[in-house]
C-alpha cells in the first residue's frame, strides 16, 4: 500500500486536476517553475486573487499574468490541531499583500511566536516535483 | 420585497428530531416521520399537500440522485411542486423559498420544506483506503487555493475569523466563552438538544484547543437531525389546529466568494448585513422589534458577530450585552432559544429548519411534547431566523410574526 504521504499528495493533484479551473492549473503550474502570480485586468488594472481568465471588476478578457509581492504582513493566524493534510504543527494563516490582496497560506513559524501584523515572507514549498505550493515565513 | 409585511404565508405546524449523533432510523424514514409529524401538529391530512420541498441529506456523505422524488414517492404524494437544493448550511431555507414562491404565486396551497442531515462519518479504514479521494473532494468543497493548504474543515478558517474579531474590537476569550455557556443555559431545559449540562466559562477556556482561539466547547458539534414545517396560503390558514405564524419579511444575499475573499471583511459578514437589512426592510421592521431570534452561529466568536451583523448591536458590543443578559429570555432580545448550534446540535442541513420550528413554536405558544414546554399564550410577536453558508459568504434572513 502507498504511503500516507503520497496518498496526500495524490488527492491533493487529483484534486486540483479534477475540481480546479484553467487559471487554478496555471497557478500551480506557476508555483513549480517558482513563479508565485496571479492575474491583472489590461483594461482596468484591478489585479485579481485568485486569477480569472477575465476580469471580475469588469468583466472584460484581457488578463495578464503578474509576479505577486513576496512579502506581506500576517493578518491573522491560527494553528490545526488536527489535520489530515499535514502533521503537526500545522500552522496557517491570512496574508496581506501590498495592494490589499490577502491570500490563505502556510505559515513556516511557530504558532506561539506569531503576532498580527508582523511581516512575512513567501517561500515555495515543494511537496513534490509535481506539487509546490507557496508559504510564508517570519522575517 | 418578497412578502412585504404582508400575513400571505403561514406557517401552521414545525416539527423536528431530537438532535443527536446519528439518525434513529434511515434517511427516508426520518424525513417521512418527521414531514408526517409536522402535517400532524398543523392538524393537516398528507392528501392537502401540494408541493415538497427538500434539502438533500446531507453533507457529510454521497447522496443518491433523485432523492427527492424517491422520498415523495416514499410519502406517497402527489405534488404540483417539488423541489431539493443545495446551497450548503442555507440549503433548507433556499428550499423553503421555492415553497414561499409558489404559495405566493397560488400554484401550491399547502406546502411542506423539510431537510436533514445525517454526520456519521466514515470508518477509519474506509477513510484511509480512499484517502486521495477524500482529499480531493476537500479540494472541490474548499476550492483549489484553501484545499492544498490543509483545510479540511470550516474550523480553522473560522478561527481565523475569531481572532481577527477578537483583536480588532478587543473581546477577551472570556467574553467570547461566556457567548458559549448562555447557550448551553438555552439548552439546559430542553430535551431535543445534544448538549444540556451546564457549564462555566472556567470549563469552556479549560476544553481542548481545536484551532486557537477556539476551544472544544465553542464550536458546533457535528450532529445529526431532521425538521420540517409545514406552510400554506392565508387562505387556507384559518380553523386549524394551532395558531399560524406568518412569514412576513425575506431576505437573501450572496456574496461572491467561497469561504475566503481576497478583500471582504472576516469580522463583518456582508451577506448577514445584506439580508438582514433586506428581511427587516420587506417586513417594515427593525431589530429592536424582534422579541426571540434564532441564528446560524457556529461557533461562540461568530455568534457576537452575527448578533452585530443582524443589526441588534453595534459593531464590537454583542459581547456585553451578552455579558448583561441582554441576549437572555427576559432581555432585550431572546437570542438562540434552543440552545443554539453550540447547544441544540448543528446538523447543518437541518439547522435553519431547526431555527425555523423554535421560532414558530416561540411565537405561536404551541410546543410539541418533545419540546419540553407546556403550551400557553406567547408574550412574543416578533421573531427571526438567519442562515449562512460558506463562511458566512451567504445567507438568508427571515422575519416572522403571529
Amino acid at each position: 500500500m502507498a504511503d500516507l504521504k503520497s496518498m496526500l499528495d495524490q488527492g491533493t493533484q487529483d484534486g486540483l486536476q479534477i475540481y480546479g479551473h484553467q487559471c487554478s492549473r496555471k497557478f500551480y503550474e506557476l508555483l513549480k517553475e517558482r513563479r508565485f502570480a496571479s492575474t491583472r485586468c489590461r483594461g482596468c488594472g484591478h489585479l485579481t486573487f485568485p486569477p480569472r481568465d477575465f476580469c471580475p471588476a469588469c468583466f472584460q478578457p484581457d488578463v495578464e499574468w503578474v509576479d505577486l509581492p513576496r512579502q506581506g504582513r500576517l493578518y491573522a493566524f491560527t494553528q490545526q490541531e488536527r489535520s489530515v493534510r499535514f502533521g503537526k504543527p500545522d500552522v496557517i494563516g491570512i496574508v496581506e499583500l501590498p495592494g490589499g490582496i490577502r491570500l490563505l497560506t502556510r505559515i513556516d513559524g511557530k504558532f506561539e511566536t506569531l503576532r498580527i501584523g508582523q511581516s512575512v515572507q513567501m517561500e515555495f514549498l515543494e511537496l513534490t516535483p509535481g506539487l509546490v505550493l507557496h508559504q510564508f515565513r517570519p522575517v | 420585497m418578497m412578502m412585504r409585511g404582508q400575513r400571505e404565508v403561514a406557517i401552521l405546524g414545525a416539527a423536528m428530531t431530537p438532535v443527536r449523533k446519528d439518525l434513529e432510523r434511515p434517511i427516508t424514514d426520518t424525513f417521512t416521520r418527521v414531514i408526517l409529524q409536522a402535517l400532524s401538529e398543523a392538524g393537516i391530512g398528507p392528501t392537502e399537500v401540494e408541493g415538497l420541498y427538500v434539502t438533500p441529506p446531507g453533507f457529510a456523505r454521497p447522496w443518491n440522485f433523485m432523492f427527492a422524488c424517491d422520498l415523495a414517492a416514499h410519502l406517497g404524494v402527489p405534488t404540483r411542486g417539488l423541489v431539493m437544493v443545495e446551497c450548503g448550511g442555507s440549503s433548507s431555507l433556499a428550499a423553503l423559498k421555492a415553497a414561499i414562491q409558489d404559495l405566493l404565486t397560488g400554484r401550491v396551497r399547502v406546502a411542506v420544506a423539510a431537510a436533514l442531515d445525517q454526520r456519521a462519518m466514515p470508518a477509519g479504514d474506509d477513510l484511509f483506503k480512499n484517502l486521495p479521494t477524500y482529499v480531493a473532494r476537500q479540494i472541490g468543497l474548499y476550492g483549489p487555493y484553501l484545499g492544498p493548504y490543509g483545510i479540511g474543515a470550516p474550523i480553522p478558517l473560522y478561527a481565523l475569523s475569531s481572532q481577527r474579531y477578537m483583536h480588532e474590537y478587543q473581546v477577551s476569550a472570556e467574553a467570547v466563552a461566556e457567548a458559549a455557556v448562555r447557550l448551553r443555559r438555552n439548552a439546559e431545559p430542553n430535551p431535543l438538544a445534544e448538549y444540556r449540562d451546564p457549564i462555566t466559562v472556567e470549563q469552556v477556556l479549560a476544553s481542548p484547543i481545536l484551532s486557537p482561539p477556539i476551544h472544544l466547547l465553542e464550536c458546533s458539534p457535528f450532529a445529526s437531525g431532521a425538521a420540517a414545517v409545514v406552510l400554506c396560503r392565508k387562505d387556507a390558514a384559518q380553523g386549524r389546529a394551532q395558531p399560524p405564524v406568518f412569514i412576513t419579511g425575506f431576505g437573501e444575499y450572496h456574496h461572491p466568494s467561497h469561504f475566503l475573499d481576497d478583500r471582504a471583511s472576516i469580522t463583518t459578514f456582508e451577506a448577514t448585513v445584506k439580508a438582514g437589512a433586506e428581511a427587516f426592510a420587506d417586513a417594515g421592521r427593525k431589530p429592536s422589534e424582534v422579541d426571540v431570534a434564532e441564528v446560524y452561529g457556529v461557533f461562540a466568536a461568530t455568534e457576537l458577530m452575527l448578533y452585530e451583523d443582524l443589526g441588534f448591536f453595534s459593531k464590537g458590543q454583542a459581547a456585553r450585552a451578552v455579558a448583561e443578559g441582554r441576549t437572555a429570555k427576559e432581555g432585550q432580545v431572546w437570542m438562540n432559544p434552543s440552545g443554539g448550534r453550540l447547544s441544540l446540535g448543528h446538523p447543518a442541513a437541518a439547522t435553519p429548519m431547526m431555527e425555523l420550528c423554535e421560532i414558530v413554536w416561540q411565537l405561536s405558544g404551541h410546543f410539541p411534547k418533545e419540546r419540553g414546554i407546556e403550551s400557553r399564550a406567547t408574550p412574543y410577536e416578533v421573531g427571526l431566523v438567519h442562515s449562512e453558508h460558506g463562511m458566512v459568504n451567504g445567507g438568508f434572513v427571515l422575519i416572522l410574526e403571529q
